[in-house]
C-alpha cells in the first residue's frame, strides 16, 4: 500500500503548468520568507541546521552547516543554485523549476538572507529552456509584488530593507558544470573545469568571494522549515540522519516512471519499484538498480529490501546521491549497461586530470573490445586496475563516478562479462594456436 | 556579415547584468549563435570585441561547450538520447526507425551516432548525454524543443512530419 503522505515540494503530482504567485501565496507561500526576516540571519541558519536538511545535489552535506561556513562581515557574498541536473536518470529539479518556481525562489531568498547575499544566481543546464523561462517569469512576478528587488518591499529583523536580485543563467551543455567549482568557473565565463580545493567556495567561490552552492531541491526544502518549524520538518522522515521529504526519480524498466516525493526512510526499494513504479513492464524479475543515476554502484536484486534513505542505500553498498533510480530487469546484459555508462563519463570528462581523461578512454576501449567479442579474461583485471588508478586520484568526483558502473557490475554480474568471453575465448584460442604453430 | 542590431543590443544588455563582464560571454555567444546558426571565427571575434574581451576567450568557450557550434550545422538538428534509462526502453530502436523514415545513413560507434538527410536540412544524432526526460523515454531534442514519449510508430511518424515541416520552412527562409 502506498504511504499516506501529502507531498510538500511537488504538491500537485501530474501537473505540467507553473504555479503562479497568487496560487502559491494562497497555500501559504512566502510565509517562510516572512518568518525568516523576523529572525536574525544566524538563527535562520541554526533552524536549517537543526532541521537536519542535507544537500540533495548528491553529496548530502548538511545545508545549515554549509551556510555557517560563510564568513560574516562586509563585502559581497553569493548564493549559487545548482540547477545543472545532468546526471542520467535525474529529472526532479526540472519539475521543481517548471511547476513550482516560487518554492525555489522562496528558498533562495531565505538562504540569501541567512548568508548575507544580495545577488543570487541560478545556473540551469542549457537544455532546460522551459524551466529557465518559467523561473525568469516567476522572478519577475516576485519582483513586481515587492518580494524581491534591490531593495524589495520587505523589511529585515534589523529594520533595514531586504534586498535581493536573482539572475537566471543558462549553461551550454556540459555535465561537469554540475560540479560546484566547475559551475563557478562556468559562471565566471571560463571553461567548466573544476578548481582544486582549498580554498573552498565558502571562502573564495564566485569572483573569489564567499559563495554557497546549493542544489534546487535542497533550497526547495527550506521554506517549509521556516514556515512550519523545525519539529514539523523533522516529523517527516527518519531522524536523526534522514529528515524531510525527498523526490525520487524512477526510470528504466518500470511501468510508471516519474518523480515520486516521499518522506526519507519510509519505503523499501522493493516497495518503491513495485507499488509506485508498478513493477517491470515485462513482468521479469529485477536484476539490479542504480540508485544515484550512473554515478554510484549498482544494487543487486538481493538488496532490494534496503530502505530509501541515506543510510539504507549506503547499507546496500551504494549511495543515495541524486536519488535517481534506474531499474533493470533480468534481460539486461550488465556489460552492455556498464559500457553505455562509461561512454557517458568518457564523453563528459573535462580532461583536466590525466587519470580521468585517459582512464575513462581506456575503460571505454576495453569494454568496446569485450562487446565486440574480442575480449580476454585478463580484460577484467585491466578494467579493475584502470578503475583503481582513477578512483581517488582525480580533482573532482567524476573520476570516482566513472569507475563505479564497472567495478560494481564486475562484482555482482561477473557472469555477464564471462558470457562474452566464452564465445570469444574459443576464437582467440584458435588464434593462439595459430600463433603458436 | 556582422550581427544584427537586435543581437548586439541584447549582448550589451547581458553585459550590464553581471558584476563582471566575462560572465556575459557565454550567454552572448548563445545569442550570436541563435542569429547565425553557428559561431564562425568572425562572429566569435565580434562578440568578444563587443564585450571587450580577447578573442581567445570566446574561442575557448566555443570549443568547450557542447551546445556551441564552431562549424555549420543543419537548420534542423535532432538529438536522440541513448543513455541507459532511454536505451533500456527503446531509444536505439526509435533512432533507427527515425533514420529509416528520413532515409538517413547513421555513422559512428555505439552511443554516439550521426547522419543527415541528402539535402543537408536535417541532422540526426544519437548521444550519450541525458536530457532529463528519462521518464518520458524515448525522447529527442529538436533544436531547443523536447519531443518525448516517442513510443509507437505513430509517434515517430508525427515526429518525422514535424521535422520535414521545419526543414521546408528553413529552406524557404534561405531563399
Ligand atoms: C561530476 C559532478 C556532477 C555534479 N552534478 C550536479 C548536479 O547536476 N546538480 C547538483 O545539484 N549537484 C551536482 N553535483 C554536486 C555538486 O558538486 C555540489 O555538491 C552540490 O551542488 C551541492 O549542493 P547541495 O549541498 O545542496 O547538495 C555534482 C558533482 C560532481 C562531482
Ligand atoms: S576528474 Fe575528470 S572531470 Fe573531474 S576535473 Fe578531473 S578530468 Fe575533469
Ligand atoms: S537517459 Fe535519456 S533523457 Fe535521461
Amino acid at each position: 500500500m502506498p504511504l499516506d503522505y501529502q507531498p510538500i515540494l511537488l504538491p500537485n503530482p501530474g501537473r505540467t503548468t507553473a504555479v503562479a504567485l497568487t496560487e502559491y501565496e494562497q497555500r501559504g507561500g512566502y510565509d517562510g520568507l516572512r518568518n525568516a526576516l523576523r529572525k536574525k540571519p544566524e538563527d535562520v541558519t541554526t533552524m536549517v541546521k537543526d532541521a537536519g536538511l542535507k544537500g540533495r545535489g548528491g553529496a548530502g552535506f548538511p545545508t545549515g552547516m554549509k551556510w555557517s561556513f560563510v564568513p560574516k562581515g562586509p563585502g559581497p557574498k553569493y548564493l549559487v543554485v545548482n540547477a545543472d541536473e545532468s546526471e542520467p536518470g535525474t529529472f526532479k529539479d526540472r519539475d521543481l523549476m517548471e511547476i513550482e518556481p516560487h518554492t525555489l525562489i522562496e528558498g533562495i531568498a531565505i538562504g540569501s538572507y541567512a548568508i548575507g547575499c544580495e545577488l543570487a544566481f541560478v545556473y540551469i543546464r542549457g537544455e532546460y529552456t522551459v524551466a529557465g523561462d518559467r523561473l525568469r517569469d516567476a522572478v519577475d512576478e516576485a519582483k513586481k509584488a515587492g518580494l524581491l528587488g534591490a531593495p524589495s518591499k520587505l523589511t529585515r529583523a534589523d529594520g533595514t530593507p531586504f534586498s535581493l536580485d536573482i539572475v537566471v543563467f543558462l549553461g551550454a551543455g556540459a555535465y561537469i558544470c554540475g560540479e560546484e567549482t566547475a559551475l563557478i568557473e562556468s559562471l565566471e565565463g571560463n571553461r567548466a573545469m573544476p578548481r582544486s580545493r582549498p580554498p573552498f567556495p565558502a571562502v573564495a567561490g564566485l569572483y573569489m568571494k564567499p559563495t554557497v552552492v546549493n542544489n534546487v531541491e535542497t533550497l526547495a526544502n527550506v521554506p517549509y522549515i521556516l514556515a512550519k518549524g523545525v519539529d514539523a520538518y523533522k516529523a517527516i522522515g527518519n531522524p536523526p540522519n534522514n529528515t524531510g521529504p525527498k523526490i525520487y526519480c524512477l526510470s528504466g524498466h518500470v511501468k510508471r516512471p516519474g518523480n515520486y516525493e516521499l518522506p526519507l526512510g519510509k519505503v523499501t526499494l522493493r516497495q518503491f519499484i513495485e507499488e509506485y513504479g508498478g513493477g517491470t513492464p515485462s513482468g521479469r524479475p529485477v536484476k539490479g538498480v542504480l540508485p544515484a543515476g550512473v554515478s554510484a554502484p549498482i544494487i543487486p536484486a538481493a538488496n532490494l529490501d534496503a530502505v530509501l534513505d541515506y543510510d539504507g542505500i549506503k547499507g546496500a553498498g551504494s549511495m543515495l546521491g541524486s536519488a535517481s533510480f534506474i531499474v533493470m530487469d533480468d534481460s539486461v546484459d550488465m556489460l552492455w549497461a556498464a559500457t553505455r555508462m562509461v561512454e557517458f563519463f568518457r564523453h563528459e570528462s573535462c580532461g583536466k586530470c590525466t587519470p580521468c581523461r585517459e582512464g575513462t578512454m581506456w575503460l571505454e576501449k576495453t569494454l568496446y573490445r569485450m562487446m565486440e567479442g574480442k575480449g580476454k579474461e585478463s580484460d577484467l583485471e585491466t578494467l579493475q586496475f584502470v578503475s583503481k588508478q582513477i578512483a581517488g586520484n582525480t580533482l573532482c568526483a567524476l573520476g570516482d563516478f566513472a569507475t563505479s558502473p564497472v567495478t560494481s557490475s564486475i562484482k555482482h554480474y561477473r557472469d555477464d562479462y564471462l558470457a562474452h568471453l566464452v564465445r570469444i575465448e574459443k576464437k582467440s584460442d584458435k588464434k593462439g594456436d595459430k600463433a603458436a604453430e | 556579415m556582422s550581427l544584427s542590431v537586435t543581437t548586439r543590443d541584447a549582448i550589451t544588455a547581458e553585459v550590464a547584468k553581471y558584476p563582471y563582464k566575462k560572465t556575459a560571454l557565454l550567454p552572448s555567444l548563445k545569442l550570436a549563435q541563435k542569429e547565425k546558426g553557428w559561431l564562425s571565427t568572425e562572429t566569435l571575434a565580434e562578440v568578444a570585441d563587443l564585450i571587450g574581451l580577447p578573442h581567445s576567450h570566446a574561442i575557448e568557450l566555443a570549443t568547450f561547450y557542447a551546445m556551441l557550434f564552431t562549424e555549420k550545422v543543419a537548420p534542423v538538428r535532432v538529438e536522440y538520447c541513448l543513455q541507459l534509462p532511454c536505451a533500456l526502453v527503446g531509444a536505439e530502436d526509435a533512432l533507427a526507425k527515425t533514420a529509416k523514415l528520413l532515409d538517413v545513413q547513421l555513422h559512428g560507434e555505439r552511443g554516439t551516432r550521426h547522419g543527415h538527410t541528402k539535402d543537408h536540412l536535417i541532422e540526426l544524432h544519437g548521444t550519450v548525454e541525458c536530457y532529463g526526460a528519462c521518464h518520458r523515454a524515448p525522447m529527442c531534442r529538436v533544436g531547443d524543443d523536447y519531443k518525448e514519449n516517442l513510443k509507437t510508430d505513430d509517434d515517430l511518424q508525427r515526429l518525422v512530419a514535424d521535422l520535414k515541416t521545419r526543414a521546408a520552412a528553413a529552406k524557404s527562409q534561405a531563399h
